[in-house]
């Protein structure tokens, strides 16, 4: 009901009314819905219909640049956390010289709107960016990165409006290209993990924007269950993919290799592979397939229907020393793909079992779908309901990436939300001074 | 409460700070006027084919016509989930379909 109320004032009806079903539907009999539908529902509904609700008017806004307070570290944090501005921890007071510093970091003009943001209807400015990149912590010269992100997220494929789902997904942040060095990204040991300040501070800023450019907050506009907080940014060891031949994930999203890109995903929860045995992809890829297959659930509804068909793009992070074994054999990164597309599968009673009885998402049975031309003919090779499934349409719909320790055979996967979510790429825009200033700042 | 500020930002320890959000881009929009009553109208129904919907409208339905015996509905059948890969598309087609259906007020559900 509070997202309803808050998602309404976005959209520029705070007084749309809304009418409930007591308690959750998932969790009543057919019986108990429908008597609740007939005996509570119904009359808000005919209320909602027949009554006119009374106009709202919302409360003015400052503008900018506009000063909103004045005082200490501690009584800014205060001002900031009582309304919602920031994410509970201390943050850095966006003062206009910080911003400033910021600013000069790129060529594009502060009041410049990046997109309009969902749920709160609101422009994500240039200055906007800077002023959460303040606040998050970030060094100045992180602002090509922030506007990237935001640009990306502004992308209609991406889907920011879903950010406050029940799943509670967070995004995954790939960072390609030399910037990566330029501004000592980690992107070996612990490149998941909170420590190094690009990663850590950039991965916060994301979560600061979504809360502040687009409208996301606990309780209102994000309704996770649970939630995950931000996940530090993961940069790709570019080096490691040189040595043996294989792309950037930049590329794989359509840039050049020796661009610099942010690629964002929303992924719904992650696991890692440990200790990848084998000194051929023969021995080590059967292990790395199962566990890529066995962290895709629920989320096979964005594969097989009910919420789509083939928007899951499940990632797959090799460590640098998996990947150079198995590039030593001759395989290619699509090797790995294809290989995962054939091996990363899971039963049919499994799939069926997950959309039509364990959860909501109901499809009939994937023999259906393929018989309706919705699923190509791998989903039904047989009526085996043990026959094993693909778990996405196709090898590249799998997102191979290479980072974390260069030597350690432990590979991560993270499973996806579909389209809601859906991997988003932008060209990192340097300003014209870069080069001369990155240089400065390393003397 | 609100300052302009002399641009140093920060004097005797304190600071001076801007708000972090967007402008707003989204004037108010006042609501379609109510019915005066459910007989002789027709209702759409717009579902995101989550927590039971069908059953939902199909009990509403009932109880509604029981109470308005001419009130006419265009099942959510007539146009798809509301939360799917085109959901854009379909809002952006309701305006039209609403007219080209005589549609004169709808409920859109499920949420939880």
């Amino acid at each position: 009901m509070s997202q309803a109320a808050a998602t309404s004032v976005g959209l520029g009806m705070p007084n749309l009314p809304v009418a409930i079903i007591p308690g959750h539907p998932g969790v009543q009999s057919v019986e108990e819905l429908r008597t609740n539908s007939r005996n509570v529902t119904a009359q808000q509904v005919i209320e909602n219909l027949l009554a006119q609700p009374a106009e709202q008017k919302l409360a003015p806004e400052p503008s900018a640049r506009e000063i909103v307070f004045r005082g200490t570290f501690e009584e800014v944090n205060a001002h900031f956390y009582e309304r919602e501005w920031s994410d509970g921890l201390p943050v850095v007071p966006p003062t206009l010289e910080k911003i400033e510093e910021f600013l000069s970091f790129t060529d594009r003009a502060p009041e410049e709107s990046l997109g309009i943001l969902l749920p709160e209807n609101r422009a994500a400015t240039v200055w906007g960016v800077a002023v959460n990149g303040v606040m998050a912590g970030c060094r100045p010269q992180y602002m090509p990165i922030l506007v990237a992100l935001v640009e990306a997220m502004a992308d209609p494929i991406y889907g920011v409006e879903h950010s406050g789902n029940t799943p509670g997904s967070d995004t995954l942040i790939v960072l390609n290209g030399p910037i990566i060095k330029d501004l000592d990204f980690n992107y070996t040991q612990g490149v998941l993990r909170d420590g190094f300040m690009p990663n850590t501070s950039v991965g916060r800023f994301w979560r600061l924007a979504l809360r502040n450019l687009a409208g996301f907050r606990l309780h209102k506009n994000d309704k996770a269950t649970f939630g995950n907080t931000f996940r530090v940014v993961l940069a790709e060891n570019e080096e490691a993919l040189a040595k043996i031949g294989w792309p950037p994930n930049s590329v794989d999203m359509g840039h050049a290799a020796g661009d610099n890109t942010v690629t964002i995903s929303r992924c719904t929860g992650g696991g890692v592979i440990v200790s990848v045995t084998g000194s051929t992809p023969q021995e080590m890829m059967p292990y790395i397939a199962d566990a890529v297959a066995k962290q895709t659930g629920w989320e096979i509804v964005f594969t097989v229907g009910s919420l789509s068909i083939g928007t899951l793009r499940p990632v797959l992070v090799l460590s640098p020393i998996l990947a150079q074994t198995i590039a030593r054999a001759g395989w290619s990164k699509d090797d790995v793909k294809r290989y995962l597309y054939e091996h990363a599968r899971t039963p049919a009673w499994r799939v069926e079992t997950l959309t039509d009885r364990w959860t909501d998402f109901p499809i009939g049975s994937l023999k259906q779908q393929v018989n309706l031309g919705r699923l190509p003919k791998a989903f039904h090779e047989s009526d085996d309901p043990n026959r094993l499934v693909p778990i996405v349409l196709e090898a590249d719909d799998f997102m191979v990436l290479v980072s974390g320790d260069p030597l350690r055979t432990n590979a991560y996967t993270f499973a996806h939300n579909g389209y809601l979510g859906f991997p988003a790429a932008r060209k990192i825009a340097l300003p014209k001074d870069w080069s001369e200033r990155i240089r400065a700042m390393r003397k | 409460m609100t300052k302009k500020s002399n641009g140093s930002g920060q004097g005797g320890g304190l600071y001076e700070v801007v708000w972090p959000c967007g402008e707003r881009k989204q004037a108010l929009r006042p609501l379609a006027k109510r019915l005066d009553t459910l007989n002789g109208k027709t209702i759409a129904q717009l579902w995101d084919y989550l927590f039971a919907g069908d059953e939902v409208f199909s009990a509403l339905e009932e109880k509604l016509r029981d109470r308005y015996p001419d009130v006419k509905f265009v099942s959510w059948r007539e146009f798809g989930s509301t939360h799917a890969v085109n959901e854009k598309e379909l809002l952006a087609s309701l305006p039209q379909r609403f007219k080209d259906l005589g549609v004169d007020a709808a409920i859109s559900s499920m949420a939880c």
